[in-house]
């Protein structure tokens, strides 16, 4: 191994841009105890208004970068006035909701008064230094970082150690009514750190345009999300200057593996080991951040279910469920192939969100990396699929992704809170990144994998149509097993350790093992649902499994209404179906996938599940003031 | 089913605070123990070491005489030693009927493959748990609460909820802490006869942190006074409520305070409030 200068001042470059990003999540982790997905996009939209500007309107660059600076301040104090009705509800909504935004957000970036009059161009730099170390040679897009990212470090420090009101956002963050009582201004001192975030962000964004092929690209991907995140667990998700410090080591580790392996996935297998790593050694202080959310997740999710318990209620539930499947099995008569295929995606992503139910919704444990899982599913398939009965297949993908699954929850055991969405998300990142392209699982063609359907019964699983039966069937058996699961013991006790972990361990519940089970349990499913995955795609590819998809699993989850069976394929049905009768299209798909996500959350806490409920009830007040009419 | 618990020697930082310092109690097969002292004395702290969620500094927790050391939260739970919480909070989500099953479920695991497939296994088992909580949520008078969820109910009725998840888990040892907090003097009064009970039906020995001295009294057999983490007398309800280092170490000095509790009364009175037996609820204590 070798270290040559070069390397680590590309190193420090680019670890700056993670420093800065990680000082963003540190800041709004630290006065609002939100873990902050949209960190990224709060400033994107800067970056791409500073470049509209002065490369197509000729403004002054300096004027410009403060007026940009400043709209990344108001996106921010917006953000958090969107969010500030969440603050009181479960961290678990709140995180989610961000993730939205950020989608919402990346979608304002591609409105078209902010398109570019012509293509590619140079992302505008306000000088023209150059230099070279070596054979690496310094654009002024290099000089920008090195300036921007300590000044604004710099700031950030100053202003919470200098001023008062870092003391008083931290108050408000520990117990808001306190520090409201002690004559903080609560709103103002929360707005505030939004703002900053915002203009962090946006600094961000600004630095890293000159090296990006495509200003619109998503700022904040899920690959340079982690490397943030790292930094920030490293520094506890409170300290500021251990973050920004561990966010230009990870750039100068990165670099260094980069140098001497040259083989980009081995960094993907780094960083989660710093990862995992980075949440062990930090368990205390993350636990005493982590204190205060589970308390807050008193209240969990918007508890759904049906107001009117009885036996008529039951049996409308029951017959809505019926015409369901009914209309289901009737569909592919007036199908074409291609429809059928999609009407079979919902089918296999609902099975995958039901497995995301059961570890999120109920066990508690957010997972950001659920495609990770699926991947895992994918790979047997692709692996063993000619050797083994489909049957058997199923069984044997399910049991590999359980245990892939138990092993990425291991440091769920040791770590409260929601720390552990950060290394699903770090598996994710790692499954598409290191785990698919290895080269020593088998598969003759990672970028490109083909995988001939098989037959079940005899029933040849070629054609749409049967594959669609195919999916449909498994998905029963899934919410079959899911919902005897919830009316068991085994859910009730993740329901319970969720709720109250001290409790049910002094109750006599197993907690560890329940937590266990809950990773599981949900790794079969959606291992099982990642064979459906591969078969349904006949080829398959490592884009197949971006980590995106993960977040548009949670998205589905929380639409359809957090914890609810039902509701998980409700949410699949909503998100790949709507697309599906009312045609595709990148922007409506993400308006219906960030907008619609962010809607959900603020306005409709219970998901869809909810509304089905509410007509549920509805329908039996009804059918019993028609049957007990006469008698009254 | 009832035990025995030995404490010796009790020890418990917190950073630099001695939450517990030497502390040591035996308590008797079947009987009721209160705890008493000052809020920090440590209270709560003994119970969470007793029943496993802190780890002593030093000293020995055993139930009837098996030292306790290497058992989680959940092994103490399954040798019979359950305890309450002061917040008791339960689980928001879970209706009330399922948070009595919980105590059945940790008593009797059925695995995952049995639950996903209902094998007859595990209907017989649900059939078993469902009747043994039915019966608790009668004899409590919770039936009209079954399928409410923890989140929607009043904490008096939470409180009862708990008592009711205790009968379930059929315990041989019971920590009680502070079951009466954070409900009104009115409702609380309707605990005195609630515990005994629940004493009369599990027949465990049951330790009682509650700030509420009459209704201490009455319901104790013997009471332990706690002050900075020490114990500083123990005896019968009468003997304590006589001692003037008791009194001083959890009312403090003040005049003002004791009448507000009844005790700074000549002697025979306090005597009648010590065995005061709760006639409006018709169940009579110990005395009779």
């Amino acid at each position: 191994m070798s270290i040559p200068l070069h390397v680590v001042v590309q190193g420090v470059i680019i670890g700056l841009t993670y420093g800065l990003l990680a000082l963003g999540l540190v800041l709004i982790n630290k006065t609002s105890r939100v873990l902050n997905f949209a960190h990224g996009e709060l400033g994107a939209l800067s970056a791409v208004l500073l470049e509209r500007l002065v490369n197509d309107f000729n403004f002054p660059y300096w004027p410009t970068l403060a007026l940009t600076l400043v709209t990344a301040a108001l996106i921010g104090a917006g953000t958090e006035l969107l969010l500030r009705r969440l603050f009181t509800r479960p961290r678990f909504l709140v995180m989610v909701a961000t993730i939205g935004l950020a989608q919402l957000l990346f979608v304002l970036s591609l409105l078209s008064f902010l398109q570019p009059n012509e293509g590619a161009r140079p992302f505008p730099v306000p000088f023209t230094l150059k230099g070279h170390i070596d054979v690496f040679v310094l654009q002024p897009g290099h000089f920008v970082i090195l300036f921007f990212a300590p000044i604004a470090a710099l700031a950030v420090a100053l202003f919470f150690s200098l001023t008062p009101y870092g003391l008083a956002m931290r108050a408000a963050a520990e117990n808001a009514d306190s520090a409201r009582l002690g004559g903080i201004w609560v709103r103002r001192s929360s707005t505030l750190a939004w703002a900053i975030a915002g203009v962090l962000s946006a600094v961000t964004a600004i630095m890293v345009g000159p090296f990006r092929a495509n200003v619109f690209a998503q700022a904040l991907g899920p690959t340079l999300l982690v490397r943030a995140l790292v930094a920030a667990l490293i520094g506890g998700m409170v300290n500021l200057r251990v973050a920004f410090v561990a966010g230009i080591g990870i750039g100068i580790i990165e670099q260094v593996v980069f140098w001497n392996w040259a083989e980009p996935s081995t960094i993907d297998a780094v960083m989660f080991a710093l990862l995992v790593g980075a949440l062990l050694l930090r368990v205390r202080t993350l636990g005493l951040t982590s204190r205060s959310e589970e308390q807050s997740s008193w209240q969990f999710g918007a508890a759904t279910r049906a107001k009117i318990a009885s036996a008529d209620r039951v049996l409308v539930g029951r017959l809505g469920m019926l015409i369901a499947l009914a209309v289901a099995v009737v569909l592919p008569a007036f199908l074409s192939n291609a429809r059928s295929f999609l009407f079979g995606q919902i089918f296999i992503f609902g099975i995958i969100a039901v497995s995301l139910t059961i570890l999120s919704g109920w066990a508690g444990q957010l997972s950001l990396g659920h495609f990770g899982f699926v991947a895992v599913g994918a790979i047997v398939t692709a692996r063993f699929g000619d050797s083994l009965p489909l049957p058997v297949l199923l069984v044997v993908a399910g049991l590999v992704a359980a245990a892939v699954s138990v092993l990425v929850g291991l440091p769920a055991l040791r770590i409260r809170g929601l720390y552990l969405a950060v290394t699903t998300l770090g598996f994710a990142v790692l499954a598409t990144g290191w785990l698919l392209p290895h080269k020593q699982l088998g598969l003759p063609d990672p970028a490109s994998q083909r995988v001939g359907r098989p037959s079940l019964l005899g029933i040849d699983l070629s054609s749409e149509r049967s594959y669609y039966f195919f999916a449909l069937a498994l998905l029963i058996v899934v919410v079959i097993v899911a919902h005897n699961l919830r009316r068991s013991g085994v859910g009730r006790a993740m329901i319970a350790v969720r709720d109250n972990e001290t409790a049910a361990g002094a109750m006599g519940i197993r907690v560890t093992r329940t937590k266990l089970t809950a990773f599981a349990v949900s790794g079969f499913l959606a291992g099982v649902g990642g064979v459906a995955f591969a078969y349904s795609l006949f080829r398959f590819s490592v884009d197949s499994f971006d980590p995106y998809r993960s977040i548009f699993v949670v998205s589905m989850a929380v639409i359809g209404g957090m914890g609810s069976v039902t509701g998980a394929v409700v949410g699949a049905f909503y998100l790949i179906g709507l697309p599906a009768i009312f045609g595709y299209g990148q922007t409506v798909d993400f308006l219906v996938g960030g907008f619609g996500l962010t809607i959900f959350i603020l306005y409709l806490p219970g998901g869809l599940v909810s509304v089905l409920d509410k007509i549920g009830d509805g329908v039996t007040a009804l059918w019993r003031g028609r049957v007990r009419a006469p008698a009254d | 089913m009832t035990a025995s618990l030995d404490v010796r020697d009790l020890v418990v930082d917190y950073g630099g605070v001695r939450a517990l310092d030497g502390v040591s109690v035996s308590i008797a097969p079947g009987t009721i123990v209160g705890f008493i002292g000052a809020n920090g004395s440590g209270k709560t702290t003994l119970l969470d070491v007793i029943s496993g969620q802190t780890r002593p500094g030093a000293g020995t927790v055993s139930l009837d005489g098996q030292d306790l050391a290497d058992h989680l939260p959940e092994d103490r739970a399954k040798l019979g030693l359950i305890r309450s919480f002061q917040d008791c909070r339960l689980y928001a989500e879970l209706t009330v009927e399922e948070t009595l099953l919980v105590a059945e479920d940790a008593r009797l695991h059925i695995g995952v493959l049995a639950s996903a497939l209902r094998l007859p296994r595990f209907g017989r088992a649900e059939r078993a748990k469902r009747e043994s909580v039915d019966a608790a949520l009668s004899a409590l008078g919770l039936d009209r609460f079954r399928h409410n969820v923890i989140g929607e109910l009043s904490t008096g009725t939470r409180r009862i909820v708990d008592l009711a998840t205790i009968m379930t888990a059929k315990p041989r040892l019971l920590l009680l802490d502070e079951p009466t907090a954070g409900i009104a003097q009115r409702e609380s009064e309707s605990f005195g006869p609630l515990l005994q009970r629940l004493h009369e039906v599990t027949g465990a020995t049951i330790c009682l942190v509650e700030h509420d001295v009459p209704l201490t009294c009455s319901l104790c057999d013997r009471l332990v006074v706690m002050e900075a983490g020490r114990v500083v007398t123990e005896g019968t309800p009468t003997e304590v409520l006589a001692d003037p280092v008791a009194v001083a170490a959890y009312l403090g000095a003040s005049q003002e305070a004791l009448s507000r509790s009844g005790l700074a009364r000549p002697r025979r009175r306090r005597q009648l409030v010590a065995h005061r037996t709760t006639v409006s609820s018709g169940v009579t204590t110990k005395d009779n």
